[in-house]
């Protein structure tokens, strides 16, 4: 397993975001995670980034326990992720964006800007725009771009395609598509289900800190638990007249 | 390339500028310019370009400019020993407020800098051993030339001009390197920087020794041309408010946002000074007042960007005509 998550969980005060979940992806693999607003996906993500220290369990990328590990030690273990909001870095341009990430694994700056100019270039950006200058949909491409240069084995991606158009969304499909088929195992948070549904192929379901369901895409919707979760009880028993 | 062509012209004119103006007045104006450029830029180095806005640099100021006057009064070394002495002091310094300090963000930062140069400035003032409220005094007469001591403005200006030549040399080679980049992430977001693997207080650490080195040579110069140093003048606020002021009215997080700002505040304060002589001591203050209103209000981004927004406007008017 590339990454295991065991019994992980996350106290703010009296109130668990996220209360014992379990997680294992093998390389090479896109797992998705979905589950209503409030379930705990983003304090789990969080956890296993190294953003948010779990009140208990383990999390272990490769076999080495990173449980307590800053976000620079994931990210120098190869732990890359993206944000919900992107932080891009305004005064910089796109291909300076990029190369902050660049510059972990190529300490030079001639070989972190020849690395980040081929980034940029996958990624369809302008490499001398400015970050300010950006929408929304260029941002969270600039994010994804960013985090690809620091060379990830594992990629976190929180919600990085929420919010574009149709066709804009057909394109960062396509990214994904792209940056997964050059052997990036990726962990994928998302809302839009024709996302997990053509991305991925194991989805777990967050429901109040926990793991309701989990199986492919298919099976997952159709669930008892997680429709329950989503619409309410109501909705299931309106399903089973 | 016109960028060059100014830079050119600057480094021409400053090299020039005591053989243009031999008046002693405008040279001791021009020695008051590199000072505050050099103070500025130093400062620029971590309160610009990684946004952890110090308004405690006074303390690396002070501890350069007492330490070489303070071993000339113990054991009569010539000042120019002490430099290196306050440097390494004013390292350990930042390494000490570093490590603590840098957990904390933004105002936090600040007040925790402000707080520590004042306990400094209030400890010196009760410290016999380096005279107490009334200070320390440099040789009234050089010994040689390493006493660097000397009667005209024109040495300490050609000596002030090269450590900013030096310095400005070193933030411009930060700002191509890796470590500038790290510096400017940090500014933009801490986090976005940290998820990328950079190793956020390392590198911030890095930035306020790189800074304090600086400032504290700067502080030594000030002491040494000036043969006299007091609490007030070494570790005062208005030393580090100066800074910050100078940096930002130029632009902040730019190698040449510091001079544009010495370059207008210095001559208004020479200014200010004549006009209202000796009692307008208080005038400064409300300059730096009205300073820091008008920038915050109209140009955050200092001088320096208002340029370059109205140079990149007249370039797309030329376009379009």
């Amino acid at each position: 397993m590339l990454l295991e998550a065991q019994n992980v969980a996350k106290a703010f005060g009296s109130f668990w975001a996220v209360a014992g979940a379990d997680l294992a992806v093998a390389e090479g693999e896109i797992v998705g995670l979905i589950g209503p607003n409030g379930a705990g996906k983003s304090t789990f993500f969080n956890c296993l980034a190294g953003d948010t220290l779990p009140t208990s369990g383990r999390i272990l990328f490769d076999g080495v326990d990173v449980t307590r590990a800053t976000p620079e030690v994931h990210a120098r273990a190869g732990i890359g992720r993206t944000f919900q909001v992107p932080m891009t870095f305004e005064d910089m341009s796109v291909l300076d964006n990029v190369m902050v990430g660049a510059f972990l694994r190529h300490p030079h700056r001639n070989d972190a800007r020849e690395h980040a100019r081929r980034i940029v270039e996958m990624t369809g950006l302008r490499p001398d725009q400015p970050g300010r200058s950006l929408g929304t949909p260029g941002r969270k491409r600039l994010g994804i771009a960013r985090v690809l240069a620091t060379e990830p084995r594992l990629l976190l991606l929180d919600e990085s395609l929420a919010g574009l158009t149709p066709s804009e969304l057909r394109d960062a499909i396509a990214l994904v598509r792209r940056i997964h088929e050059s052997g990036v195992t990726i962990v994928i948070v998302e809302h839009i289900m024709e996302v997990i549904m053509t991305l991925t192929r194991r989805v777990l379901v967050f429901n109040q800190g926990h793991v309701i369901a989990s199986g492919t895409p298919e099976e997952v919707v159709r669930d008892d638990a997680v429709i329950e979760a989503y619409l309410g009880r109501g909705a299931r028993r309106q399903r089973d007249e | 390339m016109s960028a060059r062509v100014g830079v050119c012209l600057l480094a021409a004119l400053l090299l020039f500028f005591p053989l243009i103006f031999p008046d002693p007045f405008y040279q001791d104006i021009g020695v008051a310019f590199l000072l505050a450029a050099i103070s500025a830029s130093s400062w620029n180095i971590v309160g610009g370009y990684a946004g952890q806005v110090s308004v405690g640099h006074s303390m690396f100021f002070g501890l350069g400019a007492y330490a070489p006057l303070l071993f000339y009064t113990l054991f009569g070394w010539p000042p120019l020993a002490g430099i290196p002495i306050g440097i390494l002091l004013s390292i350990a310094l930042a390494v000490l407020i570093g490590l603590p300090t840098f957990r904390l963000s933004g105002h936090y930062f600040s007040m925790a800098t402000i707080a520590v140069a004042e306990l400094i400035r209030i400890f010196f003032g009760t410290w016999t051993l380096v005279g107490g409220a009334i200070g320390l005094q440099g040789p009234a007469v050089a010994r040689g030339w390493w006493d660097l001591t000397f009667r005209g403005d024109l040495p300490y200006y050609y000596i002030f001009l090269a450590v900013l030549g030096l310095l400005l040399f070193v933030t411009y080679e930060v700002q191509r390197r890796r470590f500038g980049f790290y510096l400017r992430a940090i500014k933009a977001s801490e986090r976005a920087a940290r998820s990328l693997g950079v190793p956020v207080r390392l590198t911030k650490l890095k930035a306020l020794a790189l800074s304090a080195t600086f400032t504290s040579a700067a502080g030594s110069l000030y002491a040494i041309k000036t043969g006299f140093i007091d609490p007030d003048s070494g570790f005062g606020i208005l030393v580090s408010v100066q800074m910050v002021i100078v940096a930002a009215l130029g632009g902040a997080g730019t190698l040449f946002g510091p001079l544009v700002g010495a370059l207008i505040l210095v001559p208004l304060q020479t200014a200010a000074n004549t006009w209202f002589g000796g009692s307008g001591s208080g005038m400064t203050f409300i300059l730096y007042g009205g300073i820091i209103v008008l920038i915050a209000r109209f140009e955050p981004g200092g001088l320096f960007d208002l340029w370059r927004r109205l140079s990149a406007m007249m370039r797309r008017r030329a376009h379009a005509a």
